[in-house]
């Protein structure tokens, strides 16, 4: 039942029938680039309801998260599911980041990512689809902190890329 | 040495502070692009309708729109059919030759441009009752069917429709003073607004076969004319919300038998539409300010949800000086209501839901209600209406006059995240607040989105906030307050940091703004909450707020009324403020750039040897003079740190005790640190410099520095600081309080966070 709610919403409501208020749709991905360890530290918060609904949509329709229930292989389809709406670029290059895990704060759940053997950043490009595929009105903040240098985009399906250059 | 060069080291010591000013070679004359600069420009002239203290002006004027109206709603066919004759009075000095009603039911019909000025794209993946209604439907018929327009003797009176507006000619024009009655027969298809959407309609419940409706602009309704616009008669194009008169209404509803219903205004009939038992409950319900009664219960709702009666019941609502009319019906409807004493009236709060609602809405609903009017009151006015109903619509969240629908719906098993609920509570304390603005404080929806979204938006914050008070059996109990995501200053970072080509002013049309709900809800009410609690403080914001809603209630403002006013009742200039925040999309960035220590010498330093050289001016020659020395610099010695203010300072003592007096030399104070710290703005909003200055000896002053120290150099100050303790470092907005894009340059020496990262890592790994 759920799913179809939520899957009606995002398919017919173009932003005409926005109410008065509405629910929020927000992700928040923080990227820190740690120098010393050549390290880019990745953590992305999505609400649960909707990071499920989006897994559901996609992978298999009985995928939960949390507690007792929680799909025991969720975490691949978690992985495959931020691979794939999530693009980094660094110096120009893709790059690959490895998946650490993710844990469930109540209605959150925090993704950890790593890209590893970084030596220097340059240029920083970061494209975020996450939940764009289901929810219209989604908006994925980035924020950087890469070489001292602080950041915060949001981003949006008209406009999913960012890119900062350090030179 | 002679009396020139005496007075030209006096000229250049007075200019020892001021920057050396570089001349390019293609030098340019500039208009005035100072950010204090008042707003003549953008600001219309003050006239006899609207004053230059931003009240109503002595020739001020609005129009009356009455309405009596008969409506029948058919819930077997879900249609709706109504005849309603409106009375007109033209109160502005010209003449009318025609009407503008609006019809903005007709945004839904088949022929709306609409969906034709969305772009659009191929989805990538699509639900197939998605793409079904997408790619292979035909739209439903939706839209009003106007059946007559006629005067009072009946006869058919010209029209014509433009989309969502219909011109109604004048059988002679409208003089000053002038009333015109007409009527309009119409009926519509009412839309399923979970499927469909919209900001009225019904929702379908499958199991037991009910709609609840909740029903509005679902009328032909006036449009505005006025001082400023004319005729308000911008179409409905789905988004800005509407612009609409004051007036008196009567209406009758009639809806099947077993449905329950409310609406704006008086219910005239209640004895008659109520049950026996239900009228006690509701005498009781009048007398309970702490808890809601139940008119009626669940177990009754759940009885009336099989009846599908086929007789029915006109429910008669009379509402006074209300600027729309709207309803809700259902034969599903949980009913339950409390008092709460607003000045020295009572007030009912009310909410209607279905079972779908529970446990959530029996809960918070009412008591939402009645704290939002008691906060909303002390912010504004007393609640003038007697009532205030708030009935839950899955994913709804609108405002009539007296009424307005909320979302938040539990799981079918009653749980609920706290997500649901703060959505929930939040939702009910914004949409009740809009009785508020604009409801009362009668601002143009159509052209202004931010006139009520944002002032609603910043006063459902502070309201957000006294009800977690209040009752903080509300909250969960990680959270020690409200969780508002709109108001506090950090929350509007992300938007107003993010693509400048996403951005747009507040003072756009809320069509035509990126980001809607940040451009018109969050910029706004946080620019508000930080000119509350930053740069005015509460006690001058709040009487100027106060001032503000008590001029315009029941009047049509624009933001120029508002910007004046504000300044008007508090002496505090205000257009920079008006103009960064809400005539551009500059953002805040304020940091600490450099700071450099000094002590006293009595020994020239290198400044005073670099002039002594040039001109040849010998150290005798020199008058006493007292010389600051950088910590570090050639010219300092690290018996300085040990020494005193005066013992650095031989004519700096001479001088002290030749002129002061023993008594008076007590109470001199001797600052023995000397600071030049240098404060940078790569943004271009200007705002206070709030600095807390910490010292060695663990204690710490907060200083702030207006924000017209920006006046002459939007880039970059710099403070001298002598104190008689050491700083051990300093920070910029150390609350977060003014919403600082990038806190990377706000503290000196620069400060390294620590992140969870490599906690979890370790967790998970080992
Ligand atoms: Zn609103």
């Amino acid at each position: 039942m759920k799913l179809v709610k939520i899957l009606l919403l995002v398919c017919t409501l173009s932003f005409f029938s926005f109410s008065a208020v509405h629910e929020y749709y927000i992700s928040l991905t923080q990227i820190e680039y740690v120098a010393n360890k050549k390290s880019v530290q990745i953590i992305s918060r999505l609400f649960v309801d909707d990071f499920e609904n989006a897994l559901r949509a996609r992978y298999r329709e009985d995928l939960t998260f949390g507690g007792q229930e929680e799909t025991e292989n969720i975490d691949e389809y978690v992985e495959r599911y931020i691979k794939d709406k999530l693009t980094i670029k660094i110096n120009g290059t893709k790059a690959n980041f490895t998946y650490i895990g993710k844990e469930s704060d109540i209605d959150i759940v925090k993704c950890y990512l790593e890209i590893e053997g970084v030596e220097r950043i340059d240029s920083f490009e970061v494209t975020n689809k996450l939940l764009f595929d289901l929810i219209e009105e989604q908006q994925n903040i980035v924020k950087t902190k890469i070489n001292s240098n602080q950041k915060s985009v949001i981003l949006i399906p008209q406009k999913d890329t960012a890119v900062l250059k350090f030179n | 040495m002679n009396k020139f060069s005496y007075f030209c080291l006096s000229f250049l010591l007075m200019s020892f502070a001021i920057h050396a000013q570089e001349q390019s070679a293609a030098k340019k004359g500039h208009t005035n692009t100072n950010k204090f600069k008042q707003l003549y420009d953008e600001f219309s002239t003050p006239n006899m309708f609207r004053s230059a203290s931003g009240a109503p002006g002595p020739a001020y004027y609005q129009q009356q729109a009455d309405y009596e109206m008969d409506i029948v709603l058919d819930d077997k066919n879900a249609k709706i059919s109504g005849f309603e004759t409106i009375t007109y009075t033209n109160n502005s000095p010209d003449e009318l030759k025609y009407l503008w009603v609006q019809l903005d039911q007709n945004q839904r019909a088949k022929d709306s441009k609409s969906p034709l000025i969305e772009t659009s794209g191929v989805a990538p993946v699509m639900f197939p009752n998605a793409f079904t209604k997408e790619y292979m439907q035909e739209p439903l018929e939706r839209g009003f069917n106007i059946l007559e327009v006629k005067d009072e003797s009946g006869n058919p009176l010209q029209h014509m429709i433009n989309r969502t507006m219909m011109r109604v000619e004048l059988p002679k024009p409208m003089k000053t003073g002038d009333k015109f009655t007409f009527s309009i027969k119409w009926w519509y298809n009412i839309n399923d607004h979970v499927m469909e959407g919209g900001r009225s309609g019904y929702e379908y419940f499958p199991k037991d076969g009910n709609r609840a409706y909740v029903i509005a602009q679902f009328f032909p309704r006036m449009a505005v004319y006025s001082d400023v616009e004319g005729w308000q008669n911008s179409q409905f194009w789905g988004r800005d919300e509407f612009a609409l008169p004051f007036g008196d209404y009567e209406v009758n509803i009639t809806v099947p038998a077993d449905h329950i219903l409310d609406g704006t205004g008086e219910l005239t009939n209640r004895k008659e539409v109520y049950t026996k038992t239900m009228m006690e409950r509701y005498e009781a319900a009048k007398k309970s300010f702490d808890k809601p009664v139940l008119i009626v219960t669940q177990d009754e709702a759940e009885a009336a949800e099989k009846g599908f009666s086929e007789a029915t019941k006109t429910w008669k609502l009379k509402a006074e000086n209300v600027r729309d009319f709207g309803f809700a019906t259902s034969r599903k409807f949980i009913l339950d209501m409390m008092a709460v004493k607003i000045g020295d009236k009572d007030v009912m709060a009310v909410s209607m839901y279905p079972k779908e609602g529970n446990p959530l809405w029996e809960e918070w609903s009412t008591r939402a209600v009645a704290s939002t009017l008691e906060s909303y009151s002390r912010m504004t006015f007393d609640y003038p209406y007697h009532k205030a109903i708030s009935v839950h619509a899955k994913q709804q969240g609108m405002e009539y006059p007296m009424i307005c629908w909320n979302y938040g719906r539990p799981n079918e098993d009653g749980t609920y995240s706290d997500r649901v609920k703060y959505g929930m509570m939040g939702v009910i304390i914004h949409e009740v607040g809009h009785n508020f603005f604009p409801m009362i404080v009668n601002s143009d929806e159509r052209q202004w989105t931010w006139m009520d979204e944002g002032l609603n938006t910043f006063v459902q914050y502070v309201a957000e906030q006294d009800f977690g008070e209040k009752y903080p059996a509300a909250l969960s109990p990680e959270d020690k307050h409200f969780p508002s995501d709109r108001g506090p200053a950090k929350m509007i970072v992300p938007y107003m940091g993010g693509d400048q080509d996403f951005i747009a002013p507040i003072m756009t049309k809320g069509l035509n703004t990126y980001q809607f709900g940040n451009n018109a809800y969050g910029k706004p009410a946080t620019a508000l909450n930080i000119l509350r609690e930053t740069v005015m403080g509460r006690e001058l914001f709040d009487y100027a707020f106060k001032e503000y809603a008590n001029r315009w209630k029941f009047k049509h403002p624009t933001p120029e009324d508002f910007f004046r006013t504000m300044e008007d009742a508090s002496a505090f200039d205000l257009d920079w403020y008006w103009r960064g925040w809400f005539y551009t999309t500059d953002w805040v960035d304020i940091g600490v750039k450099d700071v450099k220590k000094y002590y006293v010498s009595d020994e020239p330093n290198a400044y005073m040897k670099k002039i002594m050289e040039e001109r040849g001016i010998k150290k005798k020659q020199l008058k006493p003079l007292v010389y600051l020395v950088e910590e570090g610099s050639e010219d300092f010695k690290a018996s300085m740190k040990k020494k005193s203010l005066l013992e650095n300072s031989k004519p700096l003592q001479d001088y002290i005790m030749d002129n002061f007096s023993p008594e008076e030399r007590k109470s001199i104070k001797e600052p023995k640190y000397f600071y030049n710290v240098t404060f940078e703005k790569p943004g271009g909003l200007v705002m206070p410099i709030i600095v807390k200055y910490n010292y060695t000896d663990g204690t710490s002053k907060e200083v702030t520095y207006p924000a017209q120290i920006w006046r002459l150099n939007d880039n970059e100050v710099s403070k001298a600081i002598a104190s008689d303790k050491e700083i051990a470092s300093i920070e910029i907005d150390p609350n977060e309080e003014t919403a600082d894009i990038d806190t990377s340059n706000n503290s000196w020496p620069r400060k390294t966070e620590q992140n969870d990262f490599d906690q979890f890592k370790e967790k998970i790994q080992g």
